[in-house]
């Protein structure tokens, strides 16, 4: 067996080595792409901190909790804003298709800023004061309390549903994302939100 | 005795008017100071948060930077609240809390950027002296493998 013939092995196993030793530094000048999928989460949990027992059947002036929450999987710490809508079902609600947040204008509006592969949570308290026209065909909505802070919502009417049997209403939460390209919040095409039916007082 | 009469009242309506009109100025005067310190809260954050993305590229650890922007963030919300609800006075100390601590994190966050960058082009040199060293060091090594292998062979016919 004549020594020559491994020649070409011997400096292919040097040059392996040599290109694992160098591996480090080739790793700070080349930067592989990740393949992983940016995204942001929006939720929404019941009061016993799971996907369960939300409220629907709303009490004038009772407190009804909920847990809000955003995950961050952007690849950097965001900037989150969510805003606080209140809408009856003739009234616009963002649309998932033609992804564009709803023209309504935010009751309240909370800020969130979520480390890369973090995530975020606020305990939400609620309540509504609401009252009946005469002829108990429409609510009419006095104020919304959202932790501690009240709003006046007064403009707000709910008509009777009679296919669905209820005052129906919709608090939905939208998520927006500040943007350092434009220096604005932009939408972020998420939302969530509870339908609520007025009728217990 | 009828027209110092009239000056009199005359001079006590004036009195009287100028102190609505002082009042009234006050009020406007805090509800234009309130906007303004929210608006500069809002810019302050915005700072802040661009110069924690800068450190965080950077390679810094930037969650505690985070955690005080919420506190920030927070602050400004219920100030903005606040001055929906009329409340002018506690909107405008609301908002320079939220500014201060803003303006808190902007200040460290350069810091900790600066820190990271440092840090980062000393682990940068020292990887890349490590590396040099390694390749140098098996290119050597296998050359004078080579060689004794050769040499060995050689003697014993293999």
């Amino acid at each position: 067996m004549n020594f020559e013939a491994y020649r070409g092995w011997f400096i292919v196993g040097s040059l392996v080595l040599m290109l694992a030793a160098a591996a480090p530094t080739l790793a700070i000048f080349i930067h592989l792409p990740n393949g992983s999928e940016k995204f942001s989460e929006l939720w929404l949990l019941g009061p016993g901190h799971k996907a369960e027992d939300y409220p629907f059947n709303i009490a004038s002036n009772h407190n009804y909790s909920l847990f809000l929450g955003v995950g961050n999987h952007l690849g950097y710490s965001a900037y989150y804003l969510v805003e606080v809508k209140f809408r009856d079902q003739t009234q616009p609600a963002p649309n998932s298709f033609n992804r564009i947040s709803s023209s309504l204008p935010s009751l309240f509006n909370i800020t969130a800023f979520v480390t890369d592969e973090g995530t975020w949570e606020l305990p939400l308290t609620f309540s509504f004061d609401f009252e009946y026209n005469e002829a108990l065909t429409q609510v009419n909505l006095l104020n919304v309390t959202l932790n501690d802070f009240s709003f006046d919502m007064r403009n707000q009417t709910i008509m009777w549903d009679s296919r669905n049997n209820g005052f129906l209403g919709s608090l939905f939460f939208e998520l927006w994302i500040y943007d350092t390209a434009t220096s604005s919040f932009r939408y972020h095409e998420r939302f969530v939100g509870l339908w609520f039916n007025m009728t217990s007082s | 005795m009828h027209v110092s009469k009239l000056f009199v009242v005359s001079i006590m309506l004036l009195v009287l008017s100028s102190q609505f009109l002082v009042a009234a100025s006050f009020a406007g005067a805090s509800e234009d100071t309130a906007a303004s310190a929210l608006a500069n809260a809002e810019e302050s954050i915005v700072l802040a948060y661009q110069a924690t993305l800068n450190a965080e590229e950077a390679g810094a650890n930037v969650s505690g930077l985070l955690v005080r922007l919420n506190e920030a963030g927070q602050l400004l919300a219920s100030a903005q609240i606040e001055y929906r609800l009329d409340d002018f006075e506690k909107a405008n100390e609301l908002s320079e809390s939220s500014k201060s601590i803003a303006e808190e994190v902007q200040n460290a966050a350069v810091n900790l950027k600066d820190s990271a960058l440092s840090e980062s082009a000393q682990r940068m040199l020292s990887t890349m002296v490590a590396s040099v060293l390694g390749v140098a060091s098996i290119a050597l090594v296998s050359l004078y493998a080579w060689y004794l292998l050769k040499k060995r062979c050689g003697s014993t016919g293999f």
